[in-house]
């Protein structure tokens, strides 16, 4: 029996039991909604672009946090450790190194490749060492905190790697914004906040979502939510347990690496509060209000909060925060699978017990 | 001829409390092999130290001829061991045709994986329910999923912990069947029961635990007639174990 | 020579007793009932500004100190009657609502009472010991950690409510079928561990700035204390704060603050890796 074509066998990974959405119903929602998004940035001026690239950014560590907990049911509280791991060693090299030749890109994906080596060591450590449950919660926010502590206290003029500053509370800035190396007299394409990082970001999350819902359909997926629902079980088929933890950490931990490379270039800054107790609590509310244990809903749930926190600090950030302390307290104790999952299986739900009551 | 399972002054204590004590068990390829005592004999116990979930305290664990004492679990079952538990170990959120493709695909991938899928789910009568969560299932149809999960590995030692538990009679019969016939596919079963009937239909040989220790050894007649084994399970000398 | 050493011993034993008592009220909650409290920190922070503001009214400062328990106490009731009694056995979930509840907290305290209060002075000034002085306050600290314990000791394993606490906590449907009310002694347990924060709050509210994100500044000193500590507040907590507090002093001396630390999370990350259950789970088990 010949196998089937690569292409084809990861295009029907697209859709599986792991995800919601199948169907060419689906598909073309989503398509539709995706040509919005090519649209809309020529429809508005250039601050809200760049604002909306603000909010894009932050996506690819919700979709880590999705991964991890979702999926692997491991709460780690250390995406933002991650986060800014990968936002200062893109400031390091950079800053170091300047903007020529696509550097920006290898310091692109060097920052992105620190931080998942920092997860995966860390990971080593807590996976290897069967820590579980509450512990890694603990740990993995102990890191963060004291990765904050630390950045902070590095103000005075010693705290450098080569001629990037760590400066402390005040963080590092001035580093470049991505650029593409483009031959001829021209020369580079500056990503600055507009339309052409816009149309990059956009193109980002598109590949690693569809790269997500496949790699949660496959038998690596498969594995991951087994291990979930009931460790002993998995391994008592055989699975290392351990690696599976350690590969969805390590992957979700590069995607919030990738979502500091990106703030970092946006804002040409960071600074350690990236990295504080209530920076690490954002990622947690947008994943479990949105619904973790799927893609799609992680997706809009983090757009929609991002979206209404910006809309409330209008008022000012401390009531902003007080919703999404509420949302937070809401959602676990009335729909503990998540607002916008709740909405999502709300049509299913209704005919069952539409279908229950006519019998 | 090299046994299957072997196990050398194997110990286990607890804090202060010895829960498996000096066992020298030895198993061969073909048995049916049922291990009874009375609660708390330590049979559970003895079944973890087999997979590797606990760690001996002393004592040596023997699989194929070759230690695999320090070995982790997950390579155990790589060789070819595998475990159904006394709790239904399923995947309760998941459903049927996934529970077993999570077993399968070990092995198997693609065409012949679901090809060999449907297979299972037609042997364990499974085929209405193979898109509903694992956890809607009877509780009799839990403990067949999960042997077939197990079994769908082709192991050559299956490790019981209690099929038969909260079985109706037909179901505890059906269930003697099924080791009967994976014992004719060339699996060596080693199973821990309550329900003497089930025992009697399928074993071969019978060791009863008792306090950690092996208090004895032979057929299920031989046990049967054994007074001291009826004195373990009641204190007294009366009444041999029955059928549950 | 004296001053070095006593100058050590002294950074021990503050450090030390900042990490029993900011732990003492974590531990009761997640040792006692496998609940991990995210807004502990909160509980601190309300505890030192309740003290403040009744000290400012005038009243002395161990009263101020004691309503500031006595308020933290009272709100932990509420939110154990409120959130975490619908969470028991979903140890995730109380993890992200308790969040929830400190960030309201937090940010709540902020919007309502401003960015800072008006402080009030370390009492008792300071005592020249050898060639160095040191705060009279922080001795004070240090007893007052002992006596907690001490108290807390003798509370759990000699007054009836101690003992069903821990009978409830250990079974809790036996002892239900013995007529215990134990939703009672949840909310309780619950509440005294938040009056252990509130007060934590107040003996050292003396001693910092009160801001309304002070909360965070202890708590990863509980949490690693806690976690390094194991179930028992007595054979963990107890021993893992002086253990900790040796290496954060040893490291603090050697090369600051920062180092103190970093040490810490190296140390908890070890134990956690060494001695899964904590300290206490290797003295119980060395016991048996």
């Amino acid at each position: 029996m010949k196998r089937r074509p690569l292409i084809v066998r990861l295009l029907s990974r697209l859709e599986g039991p792991q995800t919601l959405g199948r169907g060419w119903r689906f598909w073309a929602g989503a398509a539709i909604v995706l040509a919005a998004a090519v649209v809309y940035p020529l429809l508005t001026d250039s601050y809200t672009v760049g604002n909306t690239v603000y909010f894009f950014n932050w996506v690819f560590m919700a979709l880590g946090l999705c991964l991890i907990w979702g999926y692997g049911g491991a709460l780690s509280f250390g995406q933002t450790a991650f986060f800014g791991i990968a936002g200062y060693a893109y400031g390091v090299i950079t800053l170091n190194y300047g903007a020529d030749y696509g550097l920006t890109l290898w310091a692109t994906l060097a920052a992105i490749a620190v931080a998942g080596l920092v997860a995966a060591i860390l990971g080593y450590f807590l996976f290897f060492g069967r820590i579980s449950g509450v512990f890694l919660g603990i740990v993995t926010l102990a890191v963060t905190l004291v990765l904050e502590r630390f950045m902070a206290q590095t103000a005075g003029p010693e705290w450098h790697i080569g001629s990037a500053r760590l400066n402390g509370f005040n963080g590092m800035n001035g580093m470049p914004n991505l650029t593409i190396p483009w031959p001829g007299e021209d020369g580079s394409l500056v990503l600055a906040p507009d339309l052409p990082l816009y149309y990059v970001v956009l193109a980002l999350l598109v590949i690693a979502y569809l790269a997500l819902r496949i790699l949660v359909n496959s038998s690596f997926g498969n594995v991951l939510v087994a291990i979930r629902e009931n460790p002993q079980r998995a391994t008592m088929l055989g699975y290392d347990v351990r690696k599976y933890q350690l590969a969805s950490f390590v992957i979700g931990s590069a995607l919030a690496g990738l979502s500091g490379v990106l703030y970092t270039t946006w804002g040409q800054y960071i600074t350690p509060s990236s990295m504080g107790i209530t920076a690490a609590a954002l990622p947690i509310v947008w994943v479990a209000v949105g619904g973790r244990s799927d893609l799609t809903t992680t997706l809009l749930g983090t757009i929609l909060l991002i979206g209404g926190f910006q809309a409330l600090t209008i008022y000012g950030s401390q009531y902003a925060l007080v919703v999404m302390g509420a949302l937070l307290v809401v959602t676990v104790l009335l729909a503990p699978e998540g607002l916008i999952m709740a909405l999502a299986l709300l049509p299913q739900r209704l005919l069952k017990r539409s279908a229950r009551d006519a019998t | 001829m090299t046994p299957l399972l072997e196990t050398r002054k194997l110990n286990k204590r607890f804090g202060g409390l010895q829960v498996t004590a000096d066992v020298d068990f030895s198993l061969e390829r073909g048995e049916l092999h049922c291990l009874i005592g009375p609660n708390g004999a330590g049979k559970s116990t003895f079944f973890r130290l087999i997979l590797g979930e606990y760690e001996p305290t002393s004592g040596q664990v023997f699989y194929e001829g070759r230690d695999i004492t320090t070995l982790e679990p997950h390579d155990r079952i790589r060789r070819g061991i595998s475990v159904k538990f006394q709790v239904p170990g399923i995947f309760k959120a998941l459903s049927v045709k996934q529970n077993l493709e999570i077993a399968l695909q070990h092995h198997l991938e693609g065409h012949s994986l679901r090809g060999e899928i449907g297979r299972q789910l037609d042997f364990l009568n499974l085929t209405a329910e193979a898109d509903q969560a694992a956890g809607n299932l009877s509780h009799g149809q839990k403990q067949w999923l999960e042997i077939g999960m197990a079994t769908s590995l082709k192991p050559k030692l299956l490790l019981l912990d209690e099929p038969t538990a909260g079985m109706s009679p037909e179901e505890t019969h059906a269930t003697g069947e099924m080791v009967h016939a994976l014992r004719a596919e060339g699996m060596t079963v080693l199973a821990v029961e309550h329900d003497m009937a089930f025992v009697r239909q399928i074993a071969t040989r019978v060791t009863v635990l008792h306090f950690g220790r092996i208090f004895a050894q032979g057929s299920i007649d031989e046990i049967m007639a054994d007074d001291r084994v009826a004195e373990i399970y009641l204190g007294q000398g009366h009444g041999a174990p029955h059928h549950a | 020579m004296f001053d070095a050493i006593f100058g050590f011993l002294y950074q021990f034993g503050d450090a030390s007793a900042f990490l029993v008592l900011c732990a003492s009220g974590l531990a009761i909650i997640f040792g006692m009932m496998g609940v991990i409290n995210l807004a502990h920190g909160e509980f601190i922070m309300a505890g030192a500004y309740t003290t403040v503001t009744v000290a400012k009214l005038g009243a002395p400062l161990p009263l101020a100190i004691v309503c500031g328990a006595l308020f933290a106490g009272f709100v932990g009731i509420l939110l154990e009657r409120l959130v975490i009694r619908h969470l028991y056995g979903r140890p995730l979930d109380t993890i992200v609502a308790t969040w929830g509840v400190s960030l309201i907290a937090s940010q709540g305290t902020l919007i309502l009472l401003g960015p800072s209060i008006t402080d009030v002075s370390t009492p008792l000034g300071s005592v020249q010991i050898g060639a160095l002085s040191y705060s009279v306050y922080r001795f004070v600290l240090m007893a007052t950690a002992v006596a907690i314990i001490a108290a807390l000791y003798l509370l759990f394993n000699f007054t009836r409510f101690g003992v069903l606490a821990r009978a409830t906590i250990q079974v809790p449907d036996m002892a239900e079928a013995l007529g215990v009310n134990t939703r009672l002694i949840y909310s309780l347990t619950f509440g005294i561990g938040a009056a252990l924060a509130g007060a934590t709050g107040g003996l050292y509210a003396p001693t910092m700035t009160l801001v309304p994100t002070m909360g965070s500044q202890f708590i990863t000193e509980a949490f690693v204390t806690v976690v390094t500590g194991g179930s028992d507040v007595f054979l963990g907590t107890a021993p893992a704060g002086v253990i900790l507090g040796f290496i954060r002093s040893v490291m603090t001396t050697w090369e600051g603050q920062l180092a103190g630390q970093i040490g810490l999370l190296i140390a908890v990350i070890i134990v956690i890796r060494v001695l899964p259950r904590g300290v206490s789970g290797l003295i119980l088990r060395e016991r048996a």
